[in-house]
């Protein structure tokens, strides 16, 4: 590997945490939550054996999960101070959380609370920007019909006010990205 | 008159410089976007290579347009998108009055979109009775305040937090505090009710994918996520030129993008939209509707006019806007009409027309720097010089223009005459006459003729070189013909040291003024006539080594283009080399070893001519210089002197004092440098470095009589 995908995802103003199983990975998502004082945690794209892991980590808190009914959405997901989305794949050049989702829900967990959690398994790091190529292209033609491929390199930023870099404007305000080593 | 038509033009360019605060904003605003560009240059593994293959990729996507839209309709169709081609803004409007009575539509969520700025789609949507809400914060500003984009990636620039801070106090009615952080609190918990229940999404597109019928749409602030994903209906509004081939293709202009707009790679998000995902479950079929307009509105005639059809491969990243020396000091709201900055010149010819494009394509000094830095190599200095060519045909030049184009035979006609000419270029009073005459700055201090012309010399000669290694033939151009014939022998005298054989071939001017200022007939008589003086001798093995920066880029970058059919103009170019560049490889070739002592201790500071960027960048002429012994560093701001050829030398608000603002951050960098001299090549650029900087100004071969 060229890049490391920490230092890319850092400087883009994220936050990396290595854990080297699912139950670390739960365990470190309850962390957050407790730093964050955060009530209820939404959960997409995620293995059942995880989402149970996590369930029993954050006991106390109260967590949306799939499936999301429609008529609750979006406003319901408005209450998640955390959303936790499983990352596809991740590219260390660009310091890029890849996204794939076939339901909207997914895309507000993602992009409604303040703070979003990525879960990125390590084989899944690619190395360079070009790679991930091949791999989009797979996911397009694995789905033909809809699919929504979403890059997420860091929190939502904007320099639209006297150039300044200022972060969650519209989208989470921290962007943390949960690599499980082992699995 | 012709000058009636800009009186507006100048007003706003008065209006532009005397606001100093705005204007800081703005240099520090394009300043970065030059600095992180160039930052992200350096670790970027092939440095700018990308733009070969943007350009490249957007050249085969244009050629094969009408298959590639086919292409994508099919696909996208087939994921269940509907799929409109508007030819006209009023097409696109009324399709989406049409989607928000459907739709029972009160909200319209809406995610920076140039492309629905340019066809003005807002205000007959909000006439309509709907809600229509920019969700991009810059955008949103803009709205508030009911202004156009001062900026294409900060389009609210010019905005101070205070003045913001009173906006959003006013649209909340709450108190906000004129901290960034506080704005953004109440920018946060304003826009999510919004988010929450727009009934439509619209958004833009960056990339439409032929193979896979997706679109792409990049952003930093997540807006275009949420109102793409929420809305019972989304509307992407995208312009034809936007489809690309393939994935491959797609993630290349994903990268060349934020590259070149803020030295990004990629954007924070990028949302690759295939069809129209659900929204929870539903348990049934969904109704949510994606519909994508493919908008035509001018794009069909840039391509198929030869001239302009470059202008279909701009990626809108306002990289061109970033260099621009012009559009640097007076913004998007003079340098626009809704597209700013360079490349706004070319989409409003295409879009609103050529004569509201001429209306401001005057601010381009053609000094070549949006082209240099274009990560598609748009030739916009050429299709500048095409609008105002066609403007000029039915709204004529200026006067001063005219006297520009024809500066050359001025100089002739000084040189011919030179005692007297010289005695009336320094003489106020007759300055004064010329200037309200002719419109040549009566405060510029210009060179002075010299009775017996380069020309004249050189026949005189006799030839010394017996065996020439290299045989030349020399360009000289106006200056160092009629000003400064010194450094024309100079110059044949060095390649001479060296064992070049220098012949000086009849030739014409380099003509470039008449590219500056749109007498593209002129211009292209002019290259023809030079292609056909000297291609006989490079197909006789002269290399062509020419003195003046922008007649060797008149010669090496423009007459390929001004004459596209003609393979002559093309060798022409490709055997027209610098001197200096020239020179260093002789030195090389030859071992020859200069005097290495000659300039020691002496320290100066290079300015690079903006024509030489494409070609050396000045590092021969440095390298040259160095090899005296002298420390030399080139001393930049990024973008232009001011001077632009002979922009500067006119007088007033369009010339001389303009001319004069844009080069005041590079008169303070000299100045502060400390260094004994300037150097450069350029002998318009030396004219605005010595009054602006007050140092002495040198040609590097003048700096051989300075010991």
């Amino acid at each position: 590997m060229t890049y490391d995908f920490t230092s890319c995802f850092e400087a883009l103003s994220g936050v990396v945490h290595q854990v080297n199983s699912e139950e670390a990975a739960a365990q470190k998502i309850y962390e957050i939550c407790q730093q964050q004082q955060v009530s209820c945690l939404a959960l997409a794209n995620l293995p059942e054996a995880f989402i149970q892991q996590i369930e029993n980590y954050c006991g106390g808190l109260k967590i949306l999960k799939e499936p999301y009914p429609s008529e609750s959405l979006p406003l319901a997901m408005d209450e998640a101070g955390i959303g936790v989305t499983g990352i596809e794949f991740a590219i260390a050049q660009s310091g890029t959380m890849v996204e794939v989702s076939d339901n909207d829900a997914v895309r507000l967990v993602s992009s409604l609370p303040r703070t979003h959690i990525g879960i990125i398994y390590k084989k899944d790091i690619i190395d360079t920007y070009f790679e991930s190529g091949s791999r989009i292209r797979e996911i397009i033609s694995r789905h033909d019909r809809n699919v929504v491929i979403s890059f997420i390199s860091g929190p939502s930023r904007t320099g639209d006010i006297e150039l300044k870099l200022t972060l969650g404007v519209h989208g989470p305000e921290e962007a943390h990205a949960v690599i499980i080593e082992d699995h | 008159m012709a000058s009636d038509r800009y009186k507006h033009l100048y007003e706003k360019i008065t209006e532009a410089l005397s606001d100093t605060k705005k204007k800081e904003l703005l240099l520090s605003c394009v300043k970065r976007g030059r600095d992180t560009r160039a930052a992200r240059l350096e670790t970027l593994p092939g440095g700018a290579a990308f733009r070969s293959d943007v350009r490249a990729a957007k050249e085969r996507c244009i050629e094969d347009l009408p298959r590639l839209k086919k292409l994508f309709i099919e696909n996208a169709r087939k994921r269940g998108v509907s799929v409109f081609e508007a030819k006209n803004g009023a097409e696109v409007i009324s399709y989406c009055l049409d989607l928000a009575r459907k739709h029972g539509a009160r909200t319209i969520g809406k995610s920076k979109s140039l492309t629905t700025e340019v066809i003005e789609l807002n205000h007959p949507l909000t006439e309509a009775g709907l809600n229509v809400v920019e969700t991009d914060l810059g955008e949103l500003i803009i709205q508030l305040v009911d202004e156009k984009p001062f900026h294409l990636v900060f389009p609210a620039v010019h905005k101070m937090a205070p003045e913001v801070a009173k906006l959003f106090s006013d649209l909340t009615g709450k108190e906000v505090a004129d901290d960034i952080p506080s704005i953004m609190k109440v920018v946060r918990e304003y826009m999510r009710p919004i988010f929450l229940n727009c009934d439509i999404g619209m958004t833009g597109a960056n990339i439409g994918i032929a193979e896979t019928g997706g679109i792409c749409i990049e952003t930093n602030e997540g807006n275009a996520r949420l109102v793409s994903s929420i809305g019972k209906c989304h509307i992407c509004v995208v312009g034809m030129e936007k489809i690309v081939e393939t994935v491959d293709d797609a993630l290349l202009m994903i990268m060349a993008h934020p590259v070149s707009a803020s030295g990004q790679l990629p954007t924070t998000y990028v949302t690759w939209m295939h069809g129209r995902s659900e929204l929870g479950e539903s348990g049934a079929d969904s109704e949510r509707e994606s519909h994508i307009i493919i908008l035509d509105n001018g794009r069909t005639e840039m391509r198929d006019d030869p001239e302009m059809r470059e202008a279909l491969y701009c990626i809108r990243c306002g990289a061109c806007m970033n260099i621009c020396p012009t559009y640097g000091v007076v913004g998007g709201h003079t340098f626009g009409h809704i597209y700013p900055g360079p490349m706004g010149i070319c989409w409003t010819a295409g879009v609103h027309g050529l004569e509201t494009a001429g209306d401001f394509a005057q601010l381009c000094v053609s000094c070549g720097l949006c082209k240099e830095i274009c990560p598609a190599k748009i030739n916009m200095p050429h299709m500048i010089a095409e609008i105002k060519h066609r403007d000029a045909k039915t709204k004529g030049h200026l006067l001063v223009n005219r006297v520009m184009m024809g500066a050359d035979k001025a100089a002739k006609l000084g040189s011919a005459t030179a005692p007297l000419a010289n005695a009336a270029l320094k003489s106020r009073p007759v300055r004064n006459i010329m200037e309200k005459l002719i419109g040549l700055s009566a405060e510029r201090k210009l060179p002075p003729f010299a009775a017996t012309t380069f020309m004249q010399h050189f026949a005189k000669r006799t030839p010394t070189v017996k065996d020439p290694i290299k045989k030349v033939a020399f360009f000289v151009d106006v200056y160092a013909n009629y000003n400064d014939p010194k450094l024309g022998l100079a110059a044949v005298a060095a390649l001479e040291e060296h064992g070049c054989e220098v012949i000086v071939p009849d030739q014409d001017v380099s003509g470039y003024p008449s590219i500056a200022y749109g007498g593209m007939d002129q211009a292209r008589k002019i290259a023809r006539s030079n292609v056909e003086k000297l291609t006989p001798w490079v197909k006789k093995g002269y290399g062509v080594v020419a003195i003046e920066p922008t007649a060797t880029y008149a010669l090496a970058v423009s007459y390929p283009t001004l004459l596209r059919d003609n393979p002559d103009a093309r060798l022409l170019a490709d055997n027209t080399h610098e001197l200096f560049e020239y020179l260093i490889a002789l030195e090389d070739e030859t071992g020859q070893k200069p005097n290495s002592a000659l300039l020691a201790g002496k320290r100066f500071g290079f300015h690079c001519a903006c024509h030489q960027r494409p070609l050396g960048s000045g590092n021969g002429a440095m390298a040259w210089v160095r090899r005296l012994g002298a420390d030399i560093e080139l001393i930049e701001t990024g973008t232009c002197c001011g001077m632009g050829g002979t922009f500067g030398l006119k007088a007033g608000i369009l010339g001389h004092e303009l001319s004069s603002a844009i080069g005041e951050p590079l008169f303070k960098l000299f100045k502060e440098s400390g260094v004994d001299a300037v150097v450069t090549e350029s002998s318009v650029c030396s004219i605005q470095l010595a009054e602006g900087t007050r140092l002495p100004v040198y040609h590097p071969l003048q700096l051989l009589d300075l010991h």
